[in-house]
């Protein structure tokens, strides 16, 4: 099947030698009406269907063009948070030592924290700058705009999927083994991934009105980041500041994904309830907002 | 027969760059003050035109007419504010071609990227990379990353794959002037070819001869409406006498 069903596969081919380009079936019927009304959800849904092509496209060129020039290339991908990690081990485990409880080797809690949040600053950061860096081609060619920032959220998946392997030999390597459940690490990473596109859906409908909203954001995905106990264990959190850590929903997320990567164990119900509930908020949000403002978005741009 | 190209009064409304607060403390700012009105600018007003599968219609007007906000909204680009536009089948969009190149990728990626935000499919372009790269005359660059591409080469590279295509739409927004001479020709060949193999085409143009020659009717813009339509030979005089 064709990602467009108007254009139906070549009927081209080879006359005197020229290679002729497609000819379009002119019996199926594509009509573009500006008069047809935008319903949210159905509408991004089947653009994201009909695009499919181009988000996989995206996605590709996310991941590789951004070390394109360097020689090490993709590896960078594992290499960027194995070096963030060393450093914070440095600093926290060395200098601060931090005691951990549990038998869990710090570098493991310390790696799959910075994983996770790497993946929920990134993602927001990138897809809600998407619109605004693609403002030369939406204006040019018509793509709906939600390709661009789902492509980046998909990217800043991918590549914390990439990323697990280095957590994973970590793991292997200091005895904690792998647990049967990591097979369920794609639920915290679906869930996280609908909270990054929702979230970065806001974002890039604001940042086309308000270029200063991208700053914004990196602050405060930062502070989000600090709040959540990524390298240090929740047990050195003073009890007066414990509301603020539960109050964070990447606290669950981040405890649901631990639990499954190595730990083997569940998290405590209410913290899927948290995970699931922020998600699909934030992700109706996000569409909502975004619905509202797409008209807008070219003419600004 | 269907129309291909049905604009019911459409209008489209910019908001002023300097009404446009860039910073939420400008905005703040201006909100306080009560400044914030939303002032626009009608690029295009109440413009009408129906135009069928095989029809040229010429666009001319001064700089600033709303020639290109027209054309972007029968390329979907800009939904029209007020009224509405219809078309019917593949729009080929030419209006500044190359939009989406990636400097860092080659010329053979650019091709499938371009050529799929165009709206074809990765695999359909792939299929046809090898007559992309043939007719723009890049075959020996293809792997090259574009950045190291002349203007001239991505303007022709842009050109071979926005027309390698048979469009029941084609939108040609001043883009037949790229390359040299020989270059030129072959183009303009082509959007020959286009034209004959039935498409509609609206095209934009400042070449009084060409826009004469191959079209059927001509739209005369000024600030955004429209002041004269139909046969290119009358509207054309008319917009060539001076005032």
């Amino acid at each position: 099947m064709e990602a467009k069903p108007w254009l139906l596969p070549s009927t081209g081919g080879v006359v005197d030698g020229v290679s002729l380009p497609p000819r379009l079936n002119m019996t199926t019927t594509y009509v573009y009406d500006s008069d047809q009304p935008r319903r949210p959800i159905v509408t991004e849904l089947s653009n994201l269907w009909a695009y499919r092509g181009l988000l996989k496209l995206l996605v590709t060129r996310d991941l590789t063009v951004r070390y394109k020039r360097s020689t090490l290339g993709v590896w960078w991908t594992l290499l960027n948070p194995l070096l963030t990690m060393t450093v914070l081990w440095i600093v926290f485990s060395q200098f601060f030592r931090f005691e951990m409880p549990g038998d869990v080797p710090y570098v493991a809690y310390l790696l799959s924290g910075i994983l996770l949040i790497t993946f929920f600053a990134q993602g927001v950061i990138a897809t809600g700058s998407s619109i605004v860096n693609s403002a030369s081609v939406l204006s040019k060619v018509y793509v709906p705009a939600e390709v661009f920032a789902v492509a980046a959220s998909v990217a800043a998946l991918v590549n914390f999927v990439i990323s697990l392997i280095p957590l994973l030999a970590i793991q292997l390597i200091t005895g904690v083994g792998i647990p049967w459940t990591v097979i369920l690490v794609p639920i915290p990473a679906f869930f996280l991934l609908l909270l990054v596109a929702g979230l970065g859906l806001l974002v890039a409908s604001a940042a086309v009105y308000f270029y200063d909203v991208l700053d914004l954001t990196a602050v405060l995905t930062q502070l989000l980041g600090y709040l959540t106990p990524t390298f240090y264990p929740i047990s050195i959190v003073p009890e007066r500041f414990l509301p603020l850590i539960y109050a964070n929903p990447l606290y669950s997320y981040l405890t649901v994904f631990r639990g499954f990567i190595y730990e083997g164990a569940f998290a405590p119900t209410w913290m899927f309830g948290v995970m699931t509930g922020t998600s699909i908020v934030v992700l109706l949000t996000g569409v909502w907002v975004f619905t509202r403002s797409w008209k807008n978005l070219v003419v600004v741009l | 027969m269907t129309v291909a190209v049905e604009a019911t009064d459409v209008s489209l409304a910019y908001r002023l760059t300097r009404d446009r607060a860039g910073t939420m403390k400008e905005f703040a700012i201006n909100l306080l003050k009560r400044k914030v009105k939303r002032e626009e600018f009608w690029a295009v007003r109440d413009v009408s035109f129906s135009l069928s599968p095989g029809e040229v219609l010429g666009v001319i007007g001064p700089n600033g007419a709303g020639k290109s906000t027209l054309m972007k909204m029968v390329a979907r680009v800009l939904p029209p504010t007020e009224g509405r536009m219809v078309v019917r089948g593949v729009v080929a969009p030419m209006i500044e071609l190359g939009a989406g190149f990636n400097q860092e990728m080659s010329a053979h990626d650019n091709i499938v990227l371009y050529g799929t935000l165009l709206g074809r499919t990765p695999s359909q372009m792939r299929d046809r990379i090898g007559a992309i790269s043939e007719w723009a005359e890049l075959d020996d660059f293809i792997d090259v990353p574009i950045r190291s591409y002349s203007s001239g080469m991505l303007a022709r590279l842009g050109f071979a794959v926005a027309t390698d295509i048979e469009p029941d739409v084609l939108v040609v927004d001043e883009v037949l002037s790229v390359g040299d001479t020989a270059f030129q020709e072959k183009s303009k060949e082509r959007i020959q070819r286009l034209i004959h193999s039935g498409a509609a085409v609206l095209f934009v143009s400042h070449q009084m001869e060409t826009v004469r020659e191959m079209s059927d009717r001509v739209i005369w813009l000024d600030h955004g409406r429209m002041v004269m339509v139909g046969d290119p030979a009358e509207v054309v005089d008319a917009y060539a006498r001076p005032a």
